[in-house]
């Protein structure tokens, strides 16, 4: 049996990590994000980026007081995404 | 973070099981709403009780309209809390949803007393034991869904008794199914912040 391809914007340590945490929350902040996966904030910047662009997230900016905060939530499309790609890693993890 | 790594599946599955378990919603600190709902509805019942009992005045009902101080912090507290808050949680909405719909059960119980012959209290201490169980799972609080069995306990016991009578089965039944629950998981909270 052939294998699927790993989808390569998933299958990066941080850009799996924002997924995996945003797949199980309602949404999240840029602080939370980087809290929880320990990047700096210019690496998960670029990240989101790049989710965001493929449409696996969406991201709303705005702010709280004079601060500017940064929203991200997982569409429809990432949730399908990281479903396919946890469906393949299974696949490979199969004896 | 290293973005570049190459890694195998066995270590994207076990960062996949990392994240979510970081994400994996710890107990949430609920104790203002309990609190505040708690003391709102005590004052009032006794209130009323005080306003029927001593015929303080012509419409001792009229004690009920501090729910819309409850009301209006609630909503305030709500929104602040929501624009502060910096992850939200499937949970977090599910219990608005889940106290939305207890509240419209309570006002068409308590708009229809007349066709239920006033046993107003009892239904909406049913009510208040049904939302008090369900987050309490939700939670995985084992002391509110005690509370949510005293809610019923009284409700029971308040079918039994005259309208004014029940208001004082109503305000115990708040005291050990709100306030008791909402300040031992206020407590429960500062431990876990080391306060």
């Amino acid at each position: 049996m052939a294998f699927k391809t790993l989808d390569p914007l998933l299958h990066s340590q941080l850009r799996l990590a924002i997924m995996s945490l945003l797949v199980s929350v309602e949404r999240a902040d840029f602080v939370y994000i980087k809290e929880q996966t320990g990047a700096t904030a210019g690496n998960l910047s670029v990240q989101i980026d790049k989710l965001s662009s493929a449409g696996y997230l969406s991201v709303t900016k705005g702010f709280e007081g004079k601060k500017p905060k940064t929203t991200c939530k997982i569409t429809s499309i990432g949730i399908e995404a990281f479903e396919a790609y946890v469906n393949t890693i299974q696949q490979y993890l199969k004896p | 973070m290293d973005e570049q790594k190459d890694f195998t599946p066995q270590e994207s599955l076990a960062l996949i099981n990392s994240m979510i378990s970081k994400a994996r919603q710890r107990y949430s600190d609920k104790s203002f709403y309990y609190l505040l709902w708690g003391w709102i509805v005590i004052i009032a019942c006794l209130l009323h009780y005080a306003f029927d009992s001593y015929q303080l005045i012509e419409e001792p009902s009229m004690a009920w309209l501090v729910m819309f101080i409850g009301a209006a912090i609630s909503i305030f507290y709500g929104m602040r809390e929501s624009k502060q808050a910096k992850v939200t949680h499937y949970t977090d909405k599910l219990y608005g949803w889940l106290w939305l719909s207890m509240s419209i059960g309570m006002i068409i119980v308590i708009i229809n007393g007349q066709f239920i012959n006033f046993q107003i209290v009892p239904l909406i201490l049913l009510l208040a034991g049904a939302g008090t169980f369900v987050s309490g799972a939700m939670m995985k609080f084992r002391a509110l869904q005690l509370g949510a069995v005293c809610l019923w306990a009284m409700a029971i016991f308040a079918f039994r008794l005259n309208e004014v009578e029940q208001l004082l089965a109503m305000a115990v039944g708040i005291a050990l199914g709100y306030l008791l629950p909402g300040y031992i998981m206020k407590f429960n909270m500062k431990k876990q912040r080391g306060l």
